[in-house]
């Protein structure tokens, strides 16, 4: 009896969903070989604070410190639903009707149902298609579809594993991420201040102490400190929150929605229509110049066309003055609360927070609000004590030294055996390329071993940007700017210095390239483009499209792109494999730990590695033996630990049998000694200037200036755009007659973008999931109550939010916590297709997202910001959608875990 | 000696760590004989209510969890028979999952509704205060270990009395006697945002002045304008806006039953 009160075992397994990071160490308890519970690592385990020497904030007489456990987020939590989800691809699975060697039915994808097959029939299918399509059209022609986001895997990473076997062919086209949370940062911010790789501020050094000591408010624009930094592992940024207010800083929150930071840690919240941030931080320029309460003596030395600048606000360059009269129209403040706001900013010492996502930087012209943000800082005396665009997440990010000072002494580096964020071959200079990726000289030193399951293989011939695929398949070819489209991952020098890449946002680009195939075949590890990306509708035609004759999917979960994939490979869990975490990102302590396997393979389930490996073993031992090095899954382990560093400090042996390494944290005098943010180019622009092409701030874009200084979308100076060639989705345009609200759309608060949305217990949660009439579990629609009201729409009615690109079907979450006016729903509310590309009842967002670019020239995609109208469901047209797509509406859904695996699947259980 | 709960609902962010975590534990797994498993989903031992106050843009949210309040007066003891709730000597209250068989009374009898049937068991079942992990070695129930702000806490009623003293029970009227304590449930608030119509600017320093029976509260408004009286009783409250050089402006017969946000005012010049 006593047994089952102790655990069979106890592992460390993170359950980080960033892809390349692991993430809070959480201990897993397992009992006959399932998982019990999962709890957080407490670091007095193995470690005293002598080991650790804790980190600590000390301002205005308290003390913000370390914790003495890994905090676990609601994701991490609730992991074991997700292990064991109903959702789980539990074999290799074909589309009934797709047949190689006949009919293929593409029309049919997204529609028709899965057959168990074996391994091998699986693995030999994939590898005969490759070589046909390689044999007909060349390598490029499969597209690899790898991202970043997903479990935080190393030595079998969730991403990258079938870009390496397509190395190894001889190439394919690679699928380039945009920056999905960053996208105003990227295509607009760095133009101003360079802030390489991201175009958020860089460096983020230090910047809690002495925003602790300095500031006096901060301003939490568009960020929801309590949301997304639980996707990376981390809930102290809440802890920081509420420390921050009790050491007497004001909060000021400004979104369409009170969300769940604003919701408890807001003083004061000013709702804002999604997407007009622009006008409201113009008017906040207008008041400021003014009534002459910018500091002039800092514009004066450290920003470059400010005359320019001015001239726009003041209306001398298109004749209308950015007033608060003019801004109030158009963004839904009060014209007295945009007045106060300027001028209580005008008074003291503020810095602005972020957390990425959110209306603010993933809209239209999202390039716009980035820039003018920078420059209100600028106006404001950017880097001087308190004045700083600091992070609520990523607290680690390709810094060397961190807001929080959580980082070790030194930062162990693990190593990712995938390659998913790899620039093309030829086209970026390689001092500024992408190394997370390789094995760097001094791992090559300590771990030799492991060199050659490390060569390079040929880059890349060509690729296409990910909002651009749909398109890019539809139409046969593509063009946009930018030889990267995304952040480029190069690590700081010394002074925290970084390449510029600004200037690889020009080139104009084009698919397919000379002499290279368009796309015929697709290989996607991240199977969620149409949940996460822009017009996912148009995503799903493009995947019906008789041009691609095979899609190949390997995931854990059946969900999302899977539905349009011919064959389904099936991929196991963290929890079901040997790996080496790294917790850089959790906000605790750094570690390396080892995560031992705590459970079997659910089903027939392998790592992405071995998937890979599995079809390499079909296509040639010549291909098994360079893609696997012949090298174990345990072996690997070993050796990634050796590459690390920490054996200089931890044996191999102590190691596994304490299974963490804590590295201390710096000690206050190392700490005291690194400058906060940008103050070194506050106190000294001269020599240390930024990274534009004039070292200052610039308030007219020098390389917007000379590359394209006639673009109406992302003129040199920052603009206001009410449309443009891209986009028509303001309140003022003719489509907002048929569709009256602006549809705002954020990372989500119970899933990590389409990741965690089956873990069941969160889906009880009010704001997670509603349970209609109909007893589906519906995704949730926010609606002010007058809103509400006009359409005769109550809470938890089944409604319809819809434009000229689709219709999703949503629970009513009627509210007083978003504006009138606008619409309000997370991203990534897992699929299911009624009619694909058409109409969709799981709340897959993005399925009605513009279809357009950021801008002509910014190839960002534009998912909040959107029109949209909302309208009650009537039984009538429900039961007509029933009548009319009977089999969609029949397929099983699970009561708790929503859409499962038997609802995609022939009953053939007796068929293998 | 007795196990108590506290709960700091100012330092609540919502992130139902609790009630998620209550679920890790207890749903689908077997603590005979402290527990038998707690349904997939459906039943929450651990509950977590959000409660959202006022309108648009004076609004604010809190979160109460909310398990068995381990009464000292407990109902679901006396409604029991054969002894099938008992107290430990830690002071937890546990519904014996054998002898509560049948015994639907249990249930029905909790005042707070933490008591819930489990149909496909026949049993009624709570929270354990994870009596089964503090007996095998463990301090914390789950919820109180997943909290990641500090918001709850767990351990002996005495070594707790600081944070005990002035906290609010639940249905103190039902006279039970919980050892789950509350501390900052805020109470109804009052507020707005003042503003002169023809300079479209908001009055920063106007003094409000609201009384209620005789009690009165003041304030100022602030940088935007903005004025809160927070923590009211529910009840009748009057209120006058002085501002030099304006008219005084005055609301009458406030009533907060729900909190109150009067929006923007305008206030004429004299």
């Amino acid at each position: 009896m006593a047994e089952k009160f102790t655990p069979d075992q106890q592992c460390i397994v993170s359950t980080s969903l960033t892809g390349p990071e692991s993430g809070a160490p959480c201990v897993v308890d397992t009992n006959d070989g399932r998982i019990t519970r999962i709890r957080p690592y407490y670091y007095d385990t193995e470690y005293t604070d002598a080991n650790c020497n804790p980190w600590k904030i000390e301002a205005r007489g308290k003390v913000f410190k370390a914790p003495d456990h890994a905090m676990l987020t609601p994701f991490g939590l609730g992991y074991k639903s997700r292990v064991y989800s109903p959702n789980r691809v539990m074999y290799p699975l074909k589309r009934v009707d797709w047949d190689p060697n006949g009919e293929r039915n593409p029309q049919n994808r997204g529609k028709s149902k899965y057959v168990r097959i074996s391994w091998d029939e699986a693995a030999q299918i994939v590898a005969d298609e490759l070589k046909r399509i390689k044999a007909t059209y060349g390598p490029e022609a499969v597209l690899c579809q790898a991202d970043m986001h997903g479990e935080g895997k190393n030595v079998a990473p969730a991403h990258g594993c079938p870009n390496r076997l397509l190395s190894l062919m001889g190439g394919y086209t690679l699928q380039m991420r945009n920056p999905d949370s960053w996208e105003g940062w990227h295509w607009g911010a760095k133009y101003v201040w360079g802030c390489e790789p991201v175009g958020q501020m860089a460096p983020q050094a230090n910047l809690y102490p002495d925003i602790a000591k300095h500031s006096d408010s901060l301003l939490f624009w568009g960020c929801d400190p309590e949301t997304t930094p639980y996707g990376f592992g981390m809930c102290m940024p809440g802890r920081l929150c509420y420390w921050l207010s009790e050491i007497g800083l004001k909060s000021i929150y400004i979104c369409p929605d009170l969300n769940y930071g604003a919701a408890v840690h807001g003083d004061k919240w000013i709702p804002i229509l999604p997407n007009t941030d622009a006008a409201l931080q113009l008017a906040i320029a207008y008041i400021w110049i003014t009534e002459g309460t910018y500091d002039k003596e800092y514009i004066a030395t450290h920003a470059y066309g400010f005359d320019k600048f001015e001239d726009y606000v003041l209306g001398r360059e298109d004749g209308i003055p950015k007033t608060p009269e003019w801004a109030s129209e158009k963004c839904g403040v009060k014209e007295w609360t945009i007045k106060a706001l300027a001028r209580d900013w005008a008074k003291k010492t503020v810095s602005i927070i972020h957390g990425n996502g959110g209306g603010l930087i993933r809209g239209p012209y999202s390039s716009e609000p980035a820039r003018l943000e920078v420059m209100l800082l600028g106006m404001r005396g950017l880097g001087k004590p308190g004045v700083h665009q600091a992070k609520m997440l990523e607290w680690n990010l390709w810094n060397r030294d961190y807001p929080v000072p959580y980082q070790g002494q030194w930062v162990p580096k693990i190593t990712q055996i995938a390659d998913p964020l790899r620039p093309v071959d030829g086209d970026v200079d390689p001092k500024v390329n992408m190394d997370r990726y390789v094995l760097n000289d001094a791992q090559k030193k300590r771990a030799p071993e492991l060199i050659k399951l490390f060569t390079q293989f040929p880059a890349p011939k060509q690729f296409i940007p990910r909002p651009l695929i749909h398109r890019a398949i539809l139409e046969g070819h593509a063009d946009w700017y930018g030889l990267q489209v995304f952040s480029s991952s190069q690590q700081p020098d010394q002074n925290n210095f970084r390449q510029p890449t600004q200037q690889y946002q020009f080139q104009h680009m084009k698919y397919p390239r000379d002499g290279l195939s368009r796309v015929h075949m697709i290989w996607t590890d991240a199977p969620c483009q149409i949940t996460c990306w822009n017009d996912g509708n148009l995503t799903a035609r493009a995947y019906q499209d008789p041009s691609i004759e095979c899609i190949v999917a390997q995931h854990p979960w059946l969900e999302n792109d899977c539905y349009y994939a011919d064959i389904i490979f099936p991929v196991i869990t963290k929890h079901e494999m040997n790996d080496i975490g790294n917790d850089m990102s959790s906000g605790g302590f750094t570690s390396i730990y080892l995560e031992e396997q705590c459970v079997p393979p659910v089903g027939e389930s392998l790592s992405d590695f071995d998937v890979c490996a599995k079809v390499a073993e079909k296509l040639g031992p010549e291909y098994y033996d360079a893609y696997t090095d012949n090298m174990d899954e345990k072996t690997r382990v070993r050796f990634f630990y050796k590459a690390t560093g920490c054996e200089e400090y931890m044996t191999w042996e102590e190691f596994r049998k304490k299974r963490i390494y804590v590295v201390p944290c710096k000690t206050q005098e190392e700490l005291d000694k690194i400058p906060a943010g940008l103050y070194p180019f506050y106190s000294d622009p001269e020599n240390h200037p930024l990274t534009t092409p004039t070292g200052k701030l610039e308030y007219y874009s020098t390389l917007l200036g000379e590359h394209t200084p006639d673009d109406p979308e992302r003129p040199p100076v920052p603009h206001w755009v009410e449309k443009s060639e891209s986009h028509d989705e303001r309140l003022s345009s003719e489509r907002a007659k048929k569709y009256p609200l602006l549809c705002v759309s954020n990372h989500g608060r119970w899933r990590m973008h389409s990741q965690c949305d089956d873990i069941v217990w969160n889906r009880e949660v009010g704001t997670m999931k509603i349970r209609g009439k109909d007893g589906y579990q519906y995704e949730p629609v926010w609606l002010h109550t007058s809103e509400a009201e006009k359409r005769g729409i109550c809470h938890g009615d089944i409604v319809k939010v819809f434009n000229e690109r689709g219709i999703v079907l949503c629970g009513a979450y009627v509210t007083e916590r978003l504006m009138p006016g606008v619409c309000y729903v997370d991203h990534g509310s897992r699929l299911d297709p009624i009619i694909p590309g058409w109409l969709d009842r799981g709340g897959a967002i993005n399925t009605i997202t513009p279809t357009s670019t950021t801008s002509k020239k910014a190839t960002g995609m534009a998912v909040a910001g959107f029109l949209a109208q909302v309208e009650k469901v009537t039984d009538e047209e429900m039961a007509q959608w029933k009548r009319d797509y009977p089999e969609a509406f029949a397929r099983h859904i699970d009561p708790d875990a929503g859409v499962c695996l038997d609802g995609w699947m022939i009953d053939n259980k007796e068929a293998i | 000696m007795a196990k108590a709960f506290v709960i700091d609902v100012a330092k609540c962010s919502g992130c139902y760590n609790c009630q998620l975590a209550c679920k890790d534990e207890h749903a689908e797994n077997d603590w005979t004989p402290y527990a038998k498993p707690q349904p997939l989903t459906g039943q929450f031992w651990c509950r977590v209510t959000d409660h959202v106050q006022g309108t648009i843009p004076k609004v604010r949210i809190h979160y109460i969890p909310r398990f068995c309040n381990h009464c000292r007066n407990a109902a679901c003891m006396e409604a029991a028979k054969d002894g099938a709730v008992y107290r430990r000597e830690d002071g937890l209250v546990i519904i014996d999952p054998e002898k509560a068989a049948g015994q639907k009374q249990i249930a029905d009898a909790c005042p707070y509704g933490a008591v819930y049937w489990n149909e496909a068991l026949n049993l009624p079942q709570k929270c354990t205060g994870c009596a089964h992990l503090l007996d095998h070695g463990r301090k914390l129930p789950r919820c109180v270990e997943a909290c990641p702000t500090d918001a709850l806490m767990f351990g002996e009623e005495e070594e707790l009395a600081d944070y005990i003293e002035g906290a609010a029970v639940l249905l103190p009227e039902t006279g039970s006697a919980p050892r789950v304590y509350y501390r900052n449930i805020p109470g109804q608030f009052i507020a707005g945002t003042v503003y002169d119509p023809v300079e479209k600017e908001v009055v920063i320093g106007a003094r409000c002045l609201l009384n209620s029976g005789g009690k009165r509260w003041e304030t100022r408004t602030d940088e935007y304008g903005d004025f809160w009286f927070n923590d009211l009783p529910v009840g009748l409250f009057d209120l006058s806006i002085q501002m030099p050089g304006y008219e005084v402006k005055l609301f009458e017969r406030l009533r907060t039953r729900e909190c109150v946000n009067l929006g923007d005012i305008p206030l004429s010049r004299k």
